[in-house]
């Protein structure tokens, strides 16, 4: 069943994203002040919502586990919060190609990237805390109670850019601006292109927990075979 | 203050959230109180964490020149990554010095809350942590030549409230990695990022200080990030003191 | 418009998709280490009830 759900997601991601390079790069014209980089957006702004989503449903999934003690839910919660990690860093990285040739500079530290780059910090420190703990009970408490403190860092980036002012560009989606600073049909693709990246993000999240499962097999067969 | 809360504690008139709660800050100065005794008898935090702030501003003054303008901008953000650095030194200590002898395990199954433990660990952080900035900012106005005391209150405002925002943060981060084998490292990987609002929030409002300009709102914006970051983090902190230190 | 431009939104989209492809070979490897790291396991599991039966049946003798 989850095979099948990986395999379908994967399809599907595909075809989606056939289609919309076929958009972006035959149909939608070049951007009036940015001319063709302004077409990594159509990657960037989808893998940085991704990666945020990504924190906040760990943040789900630990607090389901320290309250029900299902290792089914740690699992998924470190799942998530790796792929997030992944999208986080392709967000990182095509923002700073991107501003390389719009500011000149490969990075700035006004306060949303330097968030960007806190929160990677933050859960690659979640992963290391995991690999640093070998017992899973203890694993799995640790790592959802700082889960849990990385998602307040989380609301700090999402806020950063109406509290202070930044060098990197204001909202542009018309959720929060109410319109009038995007293209429709721009604004259509990017949120095209975000449903398949998280086709792609749940299609890796799936794979992940089969593993996080396999590998608690393999624990408890290890210590059936040391106790016998 | 002990004596205070104890006495709070017992008269009936007194009602019975409040003497909850006093009954908790008793039992969190009495672990606070504990820890700076054993501080004072063997100074082996405040020491190392001492030498090591010294050693950063010395080394520091062989990056830039000591007395450039540019040194006096930097001079808020030199100052809170040495109390940072510092920090964790004391901070490893805190959890660590239960473990001989099962003290953590006899703290834990004792009548005293998690909390109450994790808050006396706290205060006791704060304390030791303020000291090393007093000390700290004596060497560095000699080595700087900075005047850091024309603002005295505004920096001891600045100081309780980023001091405590960081000893809490690290209080509950010793408590979550005291068990681990790779303790002395992952605590600073942990806190670090985490700490970074609190952290540019302190710089910004301490270079104001230090270059004698005046408070504006821009400062208050970050003032106010500062109380957000600590009345946050220790209503987590204390949520999840008991899912941190017992093992279920 | 500057010639820079097309060169880099090819190197940002080569790098996204450069991320994804190293994550998902990671991915694969470590499936595959843990599937001989089950089969292992499994074998092990096997061989010290094989040999517990063994030693159980000879106390019985």
């Amino acid at each position: 069943m989850r095979e099948k759900l990986v395999i379908g997601l994967s399809l599907g991601a595909a075809l989606l994203l056939a289609y919309n390079l076929y958009e972006i790069f035959l149909v939608l014209p070049d951007e009036a002040m940015q001319g063709a980089i302004y077409r990594i957006i159509f990657f960037h702004v989808p893998a940085a919502i991704t990666g945020m989503v990504g924190y906040f449903v760990a943040l789900v999934f630990s607090v389901l586990y320290l309250t029900s003690g299902n290792f089914r839910y740690d699992s998924l919660a470190a799942s998530v919060v790796e792929v997030s990690i992944v999208f986080s860093l392709v967000n990182i990285v095509t923002g700073s190609i991107w501003a390389r040739i719009i500011w000149g500079i490969w990075w700035t530290w006004d306060y949303r990237l330097t968030s960007a780059l806190v929160c990677v910090l933050i859960f690659g420190g979640y992963l290391m805390l995991r690999r640093a703990i070998d017992e899973p009970t203890q694993r799995a408490r640790l790592s959802a109670a700082l889960s849990i403190f990385g998602c307040v860092d989380v609301v700090i980036v999402w806020k950063s850019i109406e509290w202070f002012r930044t060098q990197h560009p204001g909202p542009v989606l018309s959720i929060r601006t109410g319109g009038g600073h995007i293209d429709p049909a721009m604004e259509r693709l990017l949120y095209m292109n975000f449903y398949a990246i998280l086709m792609i993000a749940i299609a890796l999240v799936l794979i992940r927990t089969r593993q996080e499962a396999t590998a608690r097999e393999i624990d408890s067969l290890r210590r059936l075979a040391n106790a016998a | 203050m002990i004596q205070a809360c104890y006495t709070a504690c017992t008269r009936s008139w007194v009602p019975p959230e409040l003497r909850t709660f006093m009954k908790s800050l008793r039992q969190a100065l009495s672990v606070a109180r504990k820890d700076l005794a054993i501080e004072l008898r063997t100074k082996e935090s405040l020491n190392a964490a001492g030498a090591f702030a010294i050693a950063i501003l010395l080394l520091f003054s062989f990056a830039f020149d000591p007395f450039a303008e540019a040194a006096r901008e930097m001079a808020g953000g030199l100052l809170w990554l040495v109390f940072a650095f510092a920090g964790a030194l004391i901070f490893n200590r805190g959890f660590a010095r239960e473990l001989p002898n099962e003290c953590l395990e006899t703290l834990l199954a004792s009548p005293l809350s998690t909390s109450s433990l994790l808050l006396g660990k706290a205060f006791g952080n704060f304390v030791m942590l303020l000291a090393l900035e007093l000390i700290s900012l004596f060497v560095f106005g000699i080595f700087y030549d900075v005047r850091w005391w024309l603002h005295p209150l505004e920096l001891a405002a600045l100081c309780a409230l980023a001091t405590w925002g960081i000893s809490i943060v690290g209080a509950i981060f010793g408590a979550l990695t005291v068990n681990l084998r790779l303790r002395e490292l992952m605590l600073p990987v942990i806190i670090y990022p985490l700490l970074i609002p609190l952290l540019i929030a302190a710089i910004e409002i301490t270079d104001t200080l230090l270059a004698n300009r005046p408070i504006t709102a821009y400062e208050l914006l970050w003032g106010r990030v500062l109380v957000v970051f600590d009345i946050v983090f220790t209503a987590l902190a204390l949520a999840l003191a008991e899912t941190i230190l017992v093992n279920q | 418009m500057d010639e820079r431009n097309f060169t880099f939104m090819f190197y940002g989209f080569l790098a996204a998709w450069l991320i994804v492809l190293l994550y998902v070979v990671l991915l694969a490897r470590r499936g595959a280490r843990l599937k001989r790291e089950l089969e292992d396991v499994k074998h092990l599991v096997e061989s010290s009830q094989t040999a517990q039966q063994t030693s159980y049946t000879k106390d019985k003798l």
